[in-house]
């Protein structure tokens, strides 16, 4: 009986192993057999874009058009979702760029991270003709798609300027009119008669510990607004500059005049919209959508003016966030995906026909003559609200260096800024120690 | 103590004892059970928030007072999810993935974990310890080297891909190892008596009496399986390859660019299987050792 | 005992060529036994594990690295964010491994009891949250917990109690950490109790009640004694897990506030998936390792584990 128990082992267990092993064939292989990491220059085949929700699908609807124009080129765009997308792109440009997708949409925050710590995942396009492109995108956006020898790596897609929302039954209750705002002085000053019409009702909504996540986009914009930011072009630290003490030295003054309230993450700031527990918001372009379609019951209250600036004739514009296409240096069909990020964000009508399937607001300078960005919106009380931030984009911002550290940067300016708001701490101090910490951690100097 | 013997499933009462009081052990019953509802009160009120939010839009998962009663939304939810992950291809993906995975991880649990609880051989203490004390490592720094290793040998977005690193669980091995060891080695030396092979004796004696605690494991590889996130999210490329929670992260995008309801639903919804795979096992390891004690 | 060495003597006489064949084929089995399981494990574990063994050997960030002996390890002690992160992990493991543990040994035991009533209805509502995936148990306590609103604070205000600020203050946002982890995975530990306990023969506790023990008394000297393999198993798996906390505090409080539920594992992601220094965060993945291992041994030490 005993000699029965080796084949029999043997059976289980093998052939298990064998059957699910050898069973390559049966697998739904979606084209990453063969893709080296070395890449390649190919003009033809199909090619593979990530993105996410309706970024994606924005870039679905150039499709068709492009294949019709490129014939030999076939477009798969992939919908991998935000943040999933970040953690694939990274784990494929850590194995040297292996089975990354062609093209790539990487967002403002991590795109200069890559850059720096993967100077060669992502492909020249300099190489392939982007400076041709330069001119054509928002001021301010060049430089951030930009490695250090000042080739491009990415082409600039959506941009968000900062545009400063308010509901207008609330400010018309207090006797105010935000377009009347020269400076966010103007706000703290206005806060009494403000807060005596909507008693319990804030301006500016804030996650004040910063958990879960950062919530330093109002302060970033505030820095922005004056020409400053964590680094300035060269990489050096620049958290203790006289404009980085002065915007956070704004937002404990927002605080403290009671404008501004905690809202821990984006489902409580939806929540607060929808209660009417915030008469306005400092927001980036996309909000003009989101509210619009989120928030029906309000259709009529909000209108849009351009933020106040933070100094007397100080800048209004900020570029809170921009996201890029890039082509992955692995790909071996380089020339193909380029054409295709060429054609769908330097061509007007391919950017807008993106911005109305995904409301993605284009970087594309030239995109904004489209009667689109002119149009009243009844929402907005007749209000052409898209056109004060095509306006605000034509101005233009002044260039932001993220850089590659900025998730490092990020999460102490956020801890400064839970500080200040929460213990109390001097504005100041808490730049000084942040700046500290990240020259300790990074090893940039601190200007 | 006889292996033999049959076990009942409850804690004991006397039985005659009882018997004759019927009222009075009925009352003694209701503090017990009055607790256990509290406790599942509070297990269940998060969860039952899940399933009541799956049928809302997403201004009334965000609105105060919660909801307490379903809304209307779940048909709409619903389409959406099947819009924009197909439904069918990514449950279809999940159940096999995380089946073979679960039948797989079972057989070599059991036969690595015989081996370890009943037979001495050289290397025994240090292979198990090399095991087990892999358990320790983060996931999360295998990710890179683990995704060359696919690329390379050209699995990446396929089943196997996903199948076959979950197919070794050193959890599963320690749970068999600890169950096996305080079984009855006469059990197994009388099958042995009687002729049996090895494998005779692991499926005809062992596989019966280890019913229970294979049924609970198999329910833990599957859930681990089903929920497996990570791994699958980096493994694989092609929307049809995608397993349910790898569909449900692309239903999220930037900031505020997200519709929870949908998402809710779909996570209501993947639910659904374990609950089933639940109350369908849970007999096993709840009356399962007596039929197979006997049996045995 | 050796369980193989009973039956060969049990055969019948017989030639001792063949004897010796036959002992050399038991001497095979459990290596058979064994095989499928260490061609996996060697594989899909030993491989990825040396390997990024290996890259904690190295410096630098993303694809420019270099070989640096252990110049992470180093760099790791002189980190006050990885010894934050190993406070509040040891912390979080000391609190929720010993509640989350006794609760679910009270479940299993109440759910075990042969007087309760409609037994799976409790069972599958017990279980039912181990169930729920990480994205829908992040947004379900984010609003649970919220602090104006939360229905968390709402019911301690219904009580008498003042509301908690549970993201916003460390100490509460660790042992929300706490709450959510236990809710969790009680359910998980409950179960493989119940599957302990019906393992338990009844005449240990009919000889218990001959002696005139009560159902306390019971517990304690016929239930946890019997129960001890599978006790030390959750012990051991619910600290390894513990300590490699990751999903609950990014979901819900990604490490914040102030770090206070920083956990090692978040910083490892971090440092590997956020700074792109995949050398840095495979040292404190080793490091960890380490920690555990040591915790582990200790723990089946301190158990009485029998070899």
């Amino acid at each position: 009986m005993s000699h029965l128990t080796r084949r029999e082992l043997l059976r289980a267990s093998g052939a298990g192993l064998l059957a699910l092993s050898a069973g390559g064939a049966l697998s739904a292989c979606g084209g990453s057999n063969g893709t080296g990491s070395s890449g390649g220059d190919a003009a033809t085949g199909t090619i593979t874009v990530w993105s996410w929700t309706s970024a994606a699908d924005a870039l679905r609807g150039v499709v068709p058009l492009f294949e019709k124009d490129n014939p030999g080129i076939k477009v798969d765009v992939q919908d991998v979702g935000n943040p999933a997308i970040w953690d694939k792109i990274t784990v494929g440009l850590a194995a040297g760029g292996q089975g990354l997708a062609d093209v790539l949409h990487i967002g403002c925050d991590y795109l200069p991270g890559y850059l720096e710590k993967f100077p060669n995942g992502l492909a020249d396009l300099s190489a392939l003709g982007a400076d041709a492109h330069k001119d054509k995108f928002a001021p301010g956006l060049w430089p951030v798609v930009t490695d250090k020898s000042g080739r491009a790596r990415a082409l600039p897609w959506e941009v968000n300027a900062q545009g400063f929302f308010y509901r207008k039954d609330m400010f018309d209750k207090a006797g105010l009119d935000p377009t009347t705002f020269a400076t966010w002085d103007d706000v703290v000053a206005a806060a009494g008669a403000f807060k005596a019409a909507n008693p319990g009702v804030g301006l500016v909504g804030i996650n004040k510990t910063g958990t879960p996540g950062p919530d330093t986009d109002f302060l970033q914009s505030l820095m922005q607004q004056q020409g400053a930011f964590f680094f300035d072009l060269q990489g050096d630290i620049t958290l203790t500059s006289p404009e980085c003490v002065r915007a956070l030295t704004l937002v404990k003054r927002l605080d403290e005049a009671g404008l501004l309230i905690e809202t821990p993450g984006a489902t409580a700031w939806r929540a607060q919209i929808k209660d009417s527990k915030l008469g306005a918001g400092p927001q980036p372009s996309w909000a003009a959508h989101f509210i619009e379609t989120k928030f029906p019951e309000l259709s009529g209250n909000w209108r849009l003016t351009r933020p106040p600036a933070v100094t007397p004739g100080g800048k209004r514009t900020a570029l809170v966030n921009s996201t890029h296409l890039a082509v992955a240096s692995s790909s071996p069909r380089r020339a193909a995906a380029w054409k295709f990020v060429e054609y769908a964000l330097t061509r007007p009508d391919a950017v807008n026909a993106m911005f109305k399937a995904g409301s993605v607001f284009p970087a594309l300078t030239a995109a904004y003559q489209d009667p689109v960005y002119n149009e009243p919106s009844a929402y907005y009380g007749g209000q052409p609200v898209l056109k004060t931030f095509t306006e605000l984009l034509s101005e233009g911002g002044d260039a932001t260096n993220y850089s590659g550290d900025f998730a490092r940067a990020l999460k102490l300016v956020s801890d400064a800024q839970a500080k200040v708001l929460t213990k109390g701490a001097d504005p100041a101090d808490a730049l000084q120690e942040a700046a500290k910490q990240l020259a300790q951690q990074t090893g940039r100097k601190i200007k | 103590m006889t292996p033999v013997t049959p076990v009942t499933p409850a804690v004991p009462a006397v039985p005659a004892a009882s018997a004759a009081r019927p009222g009075r052990r009925r009352l003694r019953g209701w503090p017990v059970t009055l607790v256990l509802a509290a406790v599942t009160g509070l297990s269940i009120a998060p969860f039952y928030w899940l399933v009541v939010s799956a049928t809302l839009t997403d201004n009334e998962i965000f609105s105060w007072p919660p909801h307490l009663l379903p809304g209307s939304h779940l048909g709409e939810n619903l389409r959406h999810l099947q819009d924009r992950v197909g439904l069918g291809r990514v449950v279809l993906n999940s159940l096999l993935v995380s089946g073979i995975q679960t039948v797989g991880a079972l057989v070599v649990a059991l036969l690595a974990g015989y081996a370890f609880a009943k037979f001495r051989f050289r290397g025994r203490t240090v292979l198990f310890a090399v095991l087990l004390s892999t358990l320790v490592v983060p996931d999360q720094v295998m990710l890179v080297p683990l995704f060359k290793m696919m690329m390379s040998f050209g699995l990446l977005d396929s089943y196997q891909a996903l199948i076959l690193p979950g197919l070794c669980v050193p959890f599963a091995i320690f749970l068999m190892r600890q169950a096996l060891s305080s079984m009855p080695d006469e059990l197994l030396d009388a099958a042995r008596v009687d002729g049996a092979g090895e494998l005779r004796v692991l499926f005809g004696v062992v596989v019966p009496v280890m019913r229970p605690v294979l049924a609970a494991l198999g329910i833990f590889l599957f859930l681990g399986s089903w929920n497996n996130f990570v791994w699958p999210l980096i493994a694989l490329r092609s929307p049809e390859m995608h397993t349910m929670p790898v569909a449900l992260a692309t239903l999220q995008g930037m900031k505020t660019n997200t519709d929870y309801g949908p998402i809710l639903a779909g996570t209501a919804l993947s639910t659904l299987p374990m609950m089933v795979l639940f109350l369908v096992l849970q007999r096993q390891f709840i009356s399962g050792l007596l039929a197979g004690a006997t049996k045995g | 005992m050796t369980a193989a060495a009973p039956s060969v003597a049990a055969r019948p006489a017989a030639p001792s060529k063949q004897v010796r064949r036959a002992r050399l084929r038991r001497r095979a089995v459990p290596y058979l036994l064994l095989a499928p399981a260490l061609v996996l494990f060697g594989t899909f574990k030993a491989y990825p594990i040396v390997s990024s063994l290996l890259l904690s050997l190295t410096t630098g960030s993303g694809s420019a690295t270099q070989g640096a002996g252990l110049a992470n390890y180093r760099r790791l002690l002189d980190d006050p964010l990885f010894w934050t992160a190993l406070g509040n992990t040891a912390r979080i493991l000391v609190v929720q491994v010993p509640v989350m543990l006794g609760l679910a040994l009270l479940m299993a035991v109440g759910l075990n009891a042969a007087l309760v009533r409609w037994r799976v209805v409790w069972r599958l509502g017990i279980f039912m949250p181990t169930v729920t995936g990480l994205v829908a148990t992040g947004i379900l306590f984010s609003f649970l917990l919220n602090k104006e609103n939360g229905a968390v604070n709402k019911a301690l205000e219904a009580i008498g109690l003042s509301g908690v600020d549970w993201f916003g203050n460390g100490f509460w946002a660790q042992m929300a950490v706490v709450l959510v982890l236990t809710w969790h995975y009680t359910g998980y530990n409950a179960v493989i109790y119940l599957a302990g306990l019906q393992g338990i023969p009844r005449e240990l506790y009919e000889a218990a009640m001959v002696d005139g023990a009560g159902p306390v008394r019971r517990f304690f000297s016929v239930t946890l004694p019997a129960l001890r393999p599978v006790v030390l198993f959750t012990v051991v798996l619910s600290s390894i897990g513990t300590l490699q906390l990751f999903d609950e505090p990014y979901v819900l409080t990604r490490g914040g506030p102030d770090n206070a539920t920083l956990t090692v594992s978040m910083y490892l992601y971090d440092n590997g998936f956020r700074y792109f220094d995949f050398g840095y965060a495979s040292a404190i993945a080793y490091a960890l390792t380490l920690i555990v291992s040591v915790l582990g041994a200790v723990q089946m030490r301190l158990m009485g584990e029998r070899e």
